[in-house]
C-alpha cells in the first residue's frame, strides 16, 4: 500500500498496521504470560531425619605464649564435642590445611576431607588475664556462624575449653551445652566390706577431682543447688542419718533442720530456697519441705507409706515422688505445696529414684523388673515410657543441665565397685565417666556460666 | 469497514488484556497425573522410548488419538480446547509466534500456536513414537479438555495454520517427544511454559526423583532437638545449573527462629550444598529440575 486508502482505514489504522498492533499486543501478552508462569519447581519431601554425627575440624588453637595450653583446650574441646555423641572430630592427620588462618579458612581444603564445621581459635595473655578467642565456621557455606571473645584468669582454663564446647555445642544442635558444669558424686575405695564414702566434685569429663568430706562419715545423696555454691547430701555421722549443706566454696557444713528420726533424700527446690526431703516416722516416711531462711518446715504427704525420694519440676510447681502406698514403689506426682498425688508409672516392675528434667519434659527414674535393673524416662503425665539402658543395678539417674544427657551409676557386683556412666536422652552413646577410685550417687550441676 | 476493524481491534485488545490479566498462569501441576504408572514400564523400555524425555505409559486412551496424525480432530481437539479454556497455556507456548489474527477464527490464534507444533509435530514425528506423544498433548489439556468440547474449533483451518507455520516449537518438538519438550522445557524455551501440557509437571522421572531424595536424606543430619520440637520441618529452595551444580545459595522458604531453628536451617542448607553436582538428573529434563523445592521433616527418628 502506498497510499492510505480512506475505505480500509481508520486514519492511520489501516489494515497492516491493525494487523501489526494485534501482533504485538499478542506477543507481549505472550510474553507476559511466558514471564509470569515460572517452571513449577521439583517437589520434595525428606524424611525422617538422621541424627547423625556432625564431623567437625578442630586444629590446634594458635597460643602466643602457652603453646600447651591452647593444644590442651583443643583437646577438652574435641573430647567434649565426641563425647556428646553429636560430633566426631576429623582425624587431625588428614587435615590438608594444616594451620589456618584464624579469619580466613581454606574452605576448600576443609571440604575435601568433609570437615562440616571447622573451629579455629586463638589464645594470648592480656594483662594477666588468658585471652581466648574462636571462630566456628560452616565449611560448606563458607561463613563463619559463631564466634566469641572470652577471657580469664589463666588457671581457668579448662572453664574456657568448656565454654567454647558449649558455644559450639548450641550453635550447631540448637539445644544449650552442658560442659561447663560439675558432678558430685560419691567417691568410694577400700574393700568391699569396708569401703569408704567420701563426697567429691569434678568437672563433667573427669578432671579436677575434688574431695569435699574425709570419710568418716558415711555420705549419701549428694545434691547441687540450681543457684549457689552449695552441695545437700545425707551423713551417718553420730546417730542417725541427717541432711546437711555443705558450702563447696568455705566447705562450711551444716544441718537442715533438727528433725527426730531420719531425714534422707534431700533436693534443692529450683529456686535454691528450699530443701525437700523425706523425713521416717515410725515405719512410715513423709515429704517435707523445709525453707532454708525461715527454717519453716511444711509437710507434703501424710500417708501410711514410705514417701521419698522428692525432685521438683524446673517450674517448682510440681514434685514427683516414689511411694509405695499402692504396694510396690511407684512414681507420683502432686503439686509443690502436697495435695493429691497421681500415680504415673504403671509398668511391671518397681518405679524408684524418679529425677525431673530441667527442661520439664522427662522424668527419668530406676526400673527394677525380672531381676534387671533399668535406667528409663517417661513424659510427666506417665506415657511415652522408654527404657535408656539395662543392665545389673544401673542406679540413680541424674540429668545434664540441657536435659539431652543422663549419668547414673552402674554397681557390676562381685568384688568390683560402682562406676559413672552417661547415656543419651535417645539411649544412644553409653559412655563411662572417668573416676579415680569407684563412684556412686552422681548429681549434675547447672551450668556454672 | 473502518468501524469492523476498530471494533475488532478493540475486542481483540481486550480479550488480550482479559487473558493476560484473568487468566493466571497456574503451573498445570496434574495431580492426577502422578498416578502415571511410571513403574509399569522397566527402565530399559524407558529409555528406549523416551530419548531422554518423560515417560508414556500407553495405558492412556487418548493414544490412538495421538496415532493418526492426519486426524486433526482428535489432536486438535484437546489442544483446541485447551486452546479455548486454557487461552494462558496456548499463550503460553509461544513467547514470540505473532500471530496473525485470523479473522475467520475468532478466539486467539494463539492457542492455535500451541497447537500449531504439537500437530506439526506429530506429523514430523508419526512413526518413530507414535505411542509418546499419545498421553501428552491430551494429558494436559485433559483437565481443560474435560471441561467441554470447544467446537469453534475448525480442524482445517488449523491446517492451514500448521502448514505456514514455522514454529519454534519444532525443534524441541522435533525430539519424538512433544510430551517432553512440553514438560521439559525444550531449548527454545518456549515449551517451559507448556508445562501445562506434560504429562508429569515435574518433569523429572520418578528413578530421577528418587535418587535426588535419596541423596538429600543422606547428607542431612537433622539437629536432635528438632524431631521433639513437634512439627517443625524445613523448607527450602535451590537452583541448580544445567551441569548440576548450584546456582546460587540456598534459601530457607521457612520462617522461624531461636538456636533451634537456626541449626536445623543451617544443617538443610549444608545437605543441600554438599549434595550438589546433582549429576543423578538428567540434562534434557533441565527445565524442570532447575528449581527445588525440599521439606526436610525429621518426623520421630527415635
Amino acid at each position: 500500500m502506498t497510499q492510505r486508502n480512506s475505505t480500509s482505514s481508520i486514519g492511520w489504522l489501516d489494515r497492516r498496521h491493525a494487523l501489526l498492533l494485534g501482533a504485538g499486543a499478542a506477543a507481549s501478552a505472550l510474553a507476559g504470560r511466558a514471564a509470569r508462569s515460572a517452571t513449577a519447581p521439583t517437589r520434595l519431601e525428606i524424611t525422617p531425619g538422621n541424627i547423625q554425627p556432625i564431623p567437625i575440624a578442630l586444629p590446634d588453637f594458635v597460643a602466643s605464649g602457652e603453646a600447651e595450653t591452647a593444644h590442651d583446650v583443643t583437646q577438652i574441646i574435641a573430647a567434649n564435642l565426641q563425647r556428646s555423641g553429636l560430633f566426631v572430630p576429623v582425624d587431625p592427620a588428614a587435615y590438608i590445611e594444616r594451620n589456618p588462618n584464624f579469619d580466613y579458612p581454606r574452605f576448600p581444603d576443609w571440604r575435601q576431607i568433609n570437615a562440616q564445621a571447622l573451629v579455629t581459635g586463638r589464645l594470648s595473655p592480656d594483662a594477666g588475664r588468658l585471652k581466648a578467642e574462636f571462630r566456628l565456621w560452616d565449611v560448606f557455606a563458607g561463613q563463619a556462624i559463631a564466634g566469641q571473645s572470652l577471657s580469664t584468669s589463666p588457671e581457668n582454663w579448662r572453664r574456657i575449653a568448656h565454654i567454647i564446647s558449649d558455644l559450639i555445642y548450641a550453635r550447631l544442635t540448637g539445644d544449650k551445652g552442658y560442659f561447663d558444669s560439675r558432678i558430685v558424686f560419691v567417691d568410694e575405695s577400700g574393700p568391699k566390706d569396708r569401703r569408704v564414702k567420701r563426697l567429691a566434685i569434678m568437672d563433667q569429663d573427669g578432671a579436677q577431682v575434688r574431695y569435699l568430706t574425709r570419710g568418716d562419715d558415711l555420705v549419701l545423696t549428694p545434691r547441687f543447688s540450681p543457684t549457689t555454691q552449695q552441695i545437700t547430701y545425707m551423713s551417718y555421722g553420730q546417730g542417725e542419718p541427717r541432711v546437711l549443706l555443705l558450702n563447696i566454696e568455705n566447705g562450711q557444713r551444716e544441718i537442715v533442720g533438727n528433725f527426730p528420726g531420719m531425714s534422707f533424700a534431700p533436693r534443692f527446690s529450683p529456686e535454691g530456697q528450699r530443701v525437700v526431703m523425706s523425713l521416717q516416722q515410725g515405719a512410715n516416711a513423709n515429704l517435707y519441705v523445709m525453707d532454708l531462711r525461715s527454717k519453716a518446715t511444711t509437710r507434703l504427704t501424710d500417708t501410711a507409706a514410705i514417701d521419698t525420694a522428692p525432685s521438683y519440676s524446673p517450674d517448682g510447681a510440681r514434685i514427683c515422688f516414689e511411694s509405695d502406698r499402692g504396694g510396690h514403689p511407684q512414681i507420683y506426682v502432686m503439686g509443690a505445696g502436697g495435695g493429691v498425688a497421681q500415680r504415673i508409672s504403671f509398668g511391671d516392675g518397681i518405679y524408684s529414684t524418679p529425677v525431673w528434667s530441667p527442661r520439664g519434659d522427662y522424668i527419668a527414674f530406676t526400673k527394677q523388673s525380672a531381676g534387671k535393673f533399668a535406667i528409663g524416662i517417661m513424659q510427666p503425665d506417665g506415657s511415652g515410657e522408654r527404657l535408656l539402658t539395662e543392665g545389673f543395678h544401673n542406679e540413680g539417674p541424674t540429668w545434664s543441665p540441657n536435659g539431652r544427657v543422663i549419668m547414673f551409676f552402674r554397681d557390676p557386683g562381685g568384688n568390683a565397685g560402682p562406676g559413672l556412666f552417661t547415656v543419651d536422652v535417645t539411649g544412644r552413646n553409653e559412655q563411662r565417666t572417668p573416676t579415680p577410685s569407684f563412684a556412686s550417687d552422681p548429681a549434675w550441676s547447672p551450668l556454672l556460666s | 469497514m473502518r468501524t469492523g476493524l476498530t471494533i475488532s481491534c478493540a475486542g481483540h485488545a481486550a480479550v488480550l488484556l482479559w487473558s493476560v490479566l484473568a487468566l493466571v498462569a497456574q503451573p498445570y501441576h496434574a495431580e492426577s497425573i502422578k498416578g502415571l504408572p511410571v513403574d509399569l514400564i522397566s527402565a530399559t523400555e524407558f529409555s528406549q522410548m523416551t530419548d531422554g524425555a518423560k515417560n508414556a505409559p500407553p495405558t492412556e486412551h487418548p493414544k490412538p488419538v495421538a496415532d493418526k496424525v492426519a486426524e486433526a480432530v482428535p489432536v486438535d481437539d484437546p489442544t483446541a480446547k485447551l486452546a479455548k479454556k486454557e487461552i494462558k497455556a496456548a499463550t503460553d507456548a509461544l513467547v514470540h509466534e505473532p500471530k496473525p489474527p485470523e479473522p475467520k477464527v475468532k478466539k486467539p490464534p494463539q492457542p492455535q500456536a500451541a497447537t500449531d507444533p504439537i500437530a506439526e509435530a506429530l506429523k514430523k514425528d508419526e512413526k518413530p513414537e507414535p505411542k509418546k506423544p499419545d498421553p501428552k498433548p491430551p494429558t494436559p489439556p485433559k483437565k481443560p479438555a474435560q471441561q467441554e468440547p470447544a467446537p469453534q474449533f475448525d480442524p482445517r483451518s488449523v491446517r492451514a495454520l500448521l502448514d505456514k507455520r514455522d514454529s519454534q516449537r519444532v525443534a524441541s518438538a522435533a525430539g519424538n517427544e512433544i510430551n517432553s519438550t512440553a514438560s521439559q522445557g525444550g531449548p527454545g524455551g518456549a515449551a517451559r511454559s507448556l508445562a501445562g501440557f506434560a504429562g508429569n509437571p515435574d518433569g523429572l522421572t520418578d528413578v530421577e526423583k528418587a535418587a535426588l531424595r535419596a541423596k538429600l536424606h543422606s547428607l542431612w543430619s537433622a539437629p536432635a532437638g528438632m524431631s521433639e520440637h513437634k512439627g517443625m520441618t524445613i523448607d527450602v529452595q535451590f537452583e541448580l545449573n544445567p551441569d548440576g551444580t548450584l546456582s546460587g545459595p540456598p534459601t530457607v522458604l521457612t520462617r522461624g527462629d531461636g538456636p533451634l531453628f537456626m541449626a536445623a536451617s543451617d544443617s538443610v542448607k549444608r545437605a543441600v550444598i554438599r549434595g550438589a553436582p546433582y549429576t543423578m538428573l538428567r540434562p534434557e529434563h533441565y527445565e524442570a529440575w532447575r528449581v527445588v523445592q525440599a521439606t526436610f521433616d525429621p518426623s520421630d527418628p527415635l
